[in-house]
């Protein structure tokens, strides 16, 4: 096994090593679906170039990384070669893939253990749907391939986003979770949030996974009590890195949180914010920042609470669709877990329609772009509708997923003959 | 929720007719994608052309371009003058006429790096001048374009063109009501020199590796709106021929087009589209369709080709409306077209221009025209590749279906026990026998080769070890080659699984998105594709094949499908010749084709190699594998006949 690990390592990386000597890799770079104003690295080389002139990146509207990526971009600008920086970006890449093996690894163990617990409580006949010993073997393989030789991972690396590190910040979450590490958990959810703000919602998860029966306030504050410290440690130490000024917050948060960007991206706010008049702003902007920061962890948390990487995985999907800022490579971290879920693939019914949308609206995207922007044949509302399809495509996976999850469950405790009063009965989710 | 959680919409009636029929109803969608195709040409399906921009105001103003004596006169020094300069363009001549009329002219120069072989250099010049607006800013402008054609050139002269433009600058130079500048440019080298002269306008290279050098250039004017080519060959001309095919198969916007044949009928001169009038027969319903569909199939092979058929088409990707006039010399007509009509013509299609408050946008930039007053519109057209299109995605959805049933149904059980399959998935679709390592290995390797293959190309044939012509034909055909024997050789050598049902799939796919996404932007190129791609692939089967599936999948190899066009038209145009000097031309003419299409590649940015290497071939060759890997039908009947004997025994 480890063998194979090591040789898709090196495939991995010799692929974005070459993709990223290639002419292709500045087109890559150039695609507003991977570089998006927050996460371009052109973005960040132009604000580090700023910082060595003496000048405050945060008072334009060009950059809008957080103070640790400053400093670090432009130390490595200083010290290290264009090439040794593309090292780093696949090096960091090769990581998260590797602490996603480990975390997927882990969740199986606990998902067979879970399941020889519980096996007393399934309906007769069901053995075809048990997780076999076999079965959790072959999963972490695939986490580790699906996340290698992704396409939303590989472009966001070759055109080195920073999302390449909000990636890895949310593996080290997921695994120090599946690891049941608090501590070391809650400061990369600390960090990951006080990247890119969204994975806070992950504390829900995270709550459910550390909870113990009969210290269920006390767990819960304790760890609401370590993230914020941690945040307020990062924050602070972001504001000393910037020279003791707070100018930051507005431009890094204030910017992902209010949207004043509407450059087009693989999201839905900017279409729907270009077309919308500016006195209803700010009650849509916290509409649409509640939907991808609060609305789902709530109910999702009710219902997915003896899953908690389940529920981890879809709200990170759900942000990954309906953040501000969204690039490919967001979508690409959630895609890339759900080999863990194997065992639900049976279940699930949208699987080809869900293939194809995003094999065709990721290739359509850039298709329409080129005449709407170039040959100036087709328009906005072209763009808009790939995105469009694409966001709806991704809820289509979401629901089957889950829904494929309560279908299993109520196959295990019901049997999986489904007659009701002598008839054929129909699963129907309202 | 109902449609996202039902759990039997999986299993539904229209599924299993699906599943039974899946043969019939996929041959069928790809017959009446044709049959749509065919009906287009029918006044039913077509709609009569119109105006959406009312700025344009056309033809409202009385033409005053009467003096058609300088045009004449000019005629004829440049007749001299053309003859003093067999090879090259007379510069020194046209800059002091376009400096005497008034304009500032200007000089462009610009050279091409040949991008094959020796890497030789060609230079050329442009002249241009401009007539500044009266009554703008030089905010906005429009081209009057001419491709200078010295007389040993093979193509039909331009002369008489240049003649009526230096006529239209003289009288153009004395009205007061020009809002926008107008350019006009007198081009070397026909396309090169557009090309380069656009590029050094917009300082931006279009091409790869920079091919064109494009200079630089000392005089502009502000944003070009549009742009009008002339190729007009003779003093007295039969009709006018409208030509709007650009590069990739960019069409400019149909105002445009309907400019020109507005202003054409109000001074009543015979013009044509692909040399076809517009003239109805209102008795004759065949005769009427048969004339349309002959100009709309005429249509769609000029835009497939991806190469513009006049200068015009290289404004297009600048976002610059843009098309061509040529016109004919006249035959034995008693009535003829002057210079004096045309410059009426030309008046008004630029007074029009001068109208326009925005950039053209109203009307369609996606259509197609069966005749030059009907268009067909995106969303008639794309109806008949959308069905063809659907077969694919039909064949790869039953393909999908029965990974997930598979096994089940050998069994033949009782269909009722088929409802509880919903809830009771059979372990069939396990991933390790999907073969995801091997599809996925084979589709990385071919994307990966194919991405590579321009770049071999360019390396191999500056090698020189053959003529660029061979060493072209020489890299693609071993590629070619190679990359089909090896799935043979691995067969033989090694013992793989046999399982690339996936890999069919995804293929099918990829062929249906890879259509769509073309037809986006070159309708005609993504249709003949369907009408010769998608029925062979829906035959292909991930289980078994026989021989002559293989056979026909061969013979539509990317490169052998070139040869067999090229063949064609060679065989059409020579009818006389034999059989083997008719061959013999046809792989002359396809190294040529290889090596034009390469350069433009390089030169234009047009992507239609590009796309073929990259995407197109790869896509063929995850279907060879799947051929290769699937068991021959004869070999299935034989053991399916071995079980046989056996239980009866």
């Amino acid at each position: 096994m480890d063998r194979v690990i090591i040789l898709e390592c090196v495939l991995a990386s010799l692929l974005r090593f070459w993709l990223s000597h290639s002419e292709y890799k500045q087109i890559i770079a150039d695609r507003v679906e991977v570089s998006t104003p927050v996460n371009s690295w052109k973005r960040v080389l132009e604000g580090s170039v700023l910082y060595d002139e003496g000048i405050d990146p945060y008072k334009g509207d060009i950059f809008h990384e957080t103070p640790f990526i400053l400093v670090v971009s432009n130390w490595l600008m200083h010290n290290f070669s264009p090439t040794l920086i593309c090292l780093i970006f696949i090096a960091c890449d090769i990581l998260t893939a590797v602490l996603l093996y480990k975390t997927a690894a882990l969740f199986m163990n606990e998902l067979f253990l879970k399941q020889e617990k519980e096996k007393g409580g399934y309906a007769p006949g069901t053995e075809d749907l048990h997780v076999t010993k076999d079965d959790i073997k072959t999963p972490p393989i695939y986490v580790l391939s699906a996340f290698l030789f992704n396409p939303y991972i590989i472009c966001p690396c070759v055109a080195q986003s920073t999302t390449v590190f909000a990636n890895f910040l949310l593996a080290a979450t997921l695994y120090f979770m599946a690891a049941r590490q608090r501590i070391l958990c809650c400061l990369c959810l600390s960090a990951a949030t006080v990247q890119s703000i969204y994975p806070i919602s992950l504390i829900a998860p995270i709550y459910l996974y550390f909870y113990k029966p009969g210290q269920a306030i006390k767990t819960f504050l304790i760890l609401v009590s370590y993230v914020l410290l941690f945040i307020a440690i990062f924050l602070f130490a972001f504001a000393q890195l910037d020279g003791g000024s707070w100018n930051y917050l507005n431009s890094v948060y204030g910017f992902v949180l209010t949207v004043p960007d509407l450059r087009p991206n693989v999201g839905l706010f900017w279409y729907f914010f270009t077309e919308m008049f500016e006195h209803f702003r700010p009650l849509f902007v916290c509409a649409f920042q509640i939907n991808a920061l609060f609305l789902y962890v709530v109910p999702l948390s009710f219902r997915l609470h003896e899953e908690p990487m389940l529920l981890a995985t879809s709200l990170t999907a759900l942000s990954a669709i309906f953040k501000s800022y969204p690039s490919v490579g967001d979508v690409g971290f959630y895609l890339s877990l759900l080999p863990m879920w194997k065992h639900l693939f049976h279940y699930m019914q949208q699987g080809f329609f869900v293939l194809c949308f995003l094999i065709g609206t990721s290739v359509f995207g850039p298709t329409v772009w080129h005449l709407w922007i170039y040959a100036r044949s087709a328009n906005a509302n072209f763009y808009f509708g790939v995105t469009l399809a694409f966001a709806t495509s991704q809820i289509f996976l979401i629901t089957d997923i889950l829904f494929a999850y309560i279908k299993r469950q109520f196959a295990l405790a019901h049997g999986l003959e489904r007659i009701l009063d002598g008839k054929e009965a129909k699963l129907i989710l309202d | 929720m109902g449609l996202l959680t039902d759990p039997t919409t999986g299993q539904g009636k229209i599924i299993q007719i699906l599943l039974n029929h899946h043969g019939k109803i996929c041959v069928l969608l790809f017959l009446s994608s044709l049959v749509w195709f065919v009906l287009l040409a029918h006044n039913q399906f077509n709609a009569a052309t119109y105006f959406s921009e009312n700025a344009l105001l056309p033809g409202l103003v009385k033409g005053d371009y009467s003096d058609d004596g300088v045009a004449k006169r000019v005629m004829e020094e440049l007749e001299v003058e053309a003859d003093a300069h067999q090879n090259s363009i007379p510069q020194s001549w046209i800059v002091a006429k376009f400096r005497q009329f008034g304009l500032d002219t200007y000089l462009h120069n610009f050279t091409l790096n040949y991008p094959l072989g020796k890497k030789q250099k060609y230079t050329g010049t442009n002249i241009y001048g401009i007539l500044r607006a009266a009554r703008g800013a030089s905010t906005e402008a429009v081209v009057l374009s001419l491709p200078y054609r010295p007389p040993s050139s093979t193509n039909p002269t331009t002369l008489p063109g240049l003649a009526l433009m230096l006529g239209l600058i003289n009288f153009f130079g004395k009205q007061k009501y020009w809002a926008k500048d107008i350019i006009f440019l007198v081009t070397e080298h026909e396309q090169l020199g557009v090309q380069a002269w656009l590029e050094a306008y917009h300082g931006i290279s279009c091409g790869l590796g920079g091919a064109v050098d494009y200079g630089d250039i000392d005089g502009r004017g502000g944003p070009i709106q549009a742009a009008i080519n002339l190729e007009i060959h003779g003093r007295r001309l039969s009709r006018i021929d409208v030509k709007i095919s650009g590069l990739n198969g960019q069409l400019p916007n149909l105002d445009l087009f309907n400019l020109v044949h507005r202003m054409c009928a109000k001074e009543g001169i015979k013009h044509t589209f692909y040399n076809k009038d517009s003239s109805s027969h209102p008795n004759d319903f065949v005769g009427e369709w048969r004339s349309k569909l002959n100009t709309l199939v005429s249509m769609v092979a000029t835009q497939a080709s991806g190469v513009p058929n006049g200068n015009h088409g290289l404004f297009h990707r600048f976002g610059i409306e843009a098309l061509t006039l040529e016109g004919y010399e006249h035959g034995n007509r008693v009535k003829y077209i002057t210079f004096h009509q045309l410059g009426r013509v030309v008046e008004g299609i630029f007074r029009s221009l001068n109208n326009l408050l925005e950039r053209f946008h109203q009307s369609y930039f996606f259509y197609l025209l069966p005749a030059s007053d009907r268009y067909v519109s995106i969303g008639n057209y794309m109806i008949s590749l959308g069905v063809s299109v659907a077969a694919l995605f039909a064949k790869s959805y039953v393909t999908w279906l029965q990974i997930q049933i598979n096994g089940k149904r050998d069994t033949s059980k009782p269909k009722d026990d088929a409802s509880i399959k919903t809830l009771k998935m059979v372990a069939a679709d396990d991933p390790k026998t999907l073969n995801l390592v091997g599809v996925g290995s084979v589709i990385l390797m071919t994307h990966f080769l194919g991405m590579n293959l321009l770049y071999l190309c360019q390396k191999f044939t500056s090698l020189g070890y053959f003529s660029t012509e061979d060493s072209l034909l020489v890299v693609l055909a071993s590629f070619s080659i190679i990359s089909l024997v090896f799935p043979l050789v691995i067969k033989r050598c090694f013992r793989i699984s046999n399982n690339w049902i996936l890999l069919n799939i995804l293929a099918l796919n990829e062929l249906a998105t890879l259509l769509l996404c073309v037809a986006m932007h070159n309708f005609s190129l993504a249709f003949i594709a369907s009408t010769i791609y998608v029925l062979p692939a829906i035959l292909i089967d991930s289980k078994k094949n026989s021989f002559y599936k293989k056979t026909l999948w061969l013979l539509l190899h990317p490169l052998l499908l070139l040869f067999w066009a090229v063949l064609f038209y060679t065989g059409f145009t020579f009818m006389d010749l034999s059989y083997l000097t008719i061959l013999k031309r046809a792989v002359s003419a396809t190294k040529t084709t290889l090596v034009l299409s390469v350069v433009d590649t390089f030169v234009y940015g047009s992507w239609p190699f590009t796309v073929a290497t990259s995407i197109l071939l790869p896509n063929w060759l995850m279907f060879w594998w799947v051929l290769i890997f699937s068991e021959s039908r004869d070999c299935m009947d034989q053991a399916s006949k071995v079980t046989k004997d056996k239980s009866k025994k």
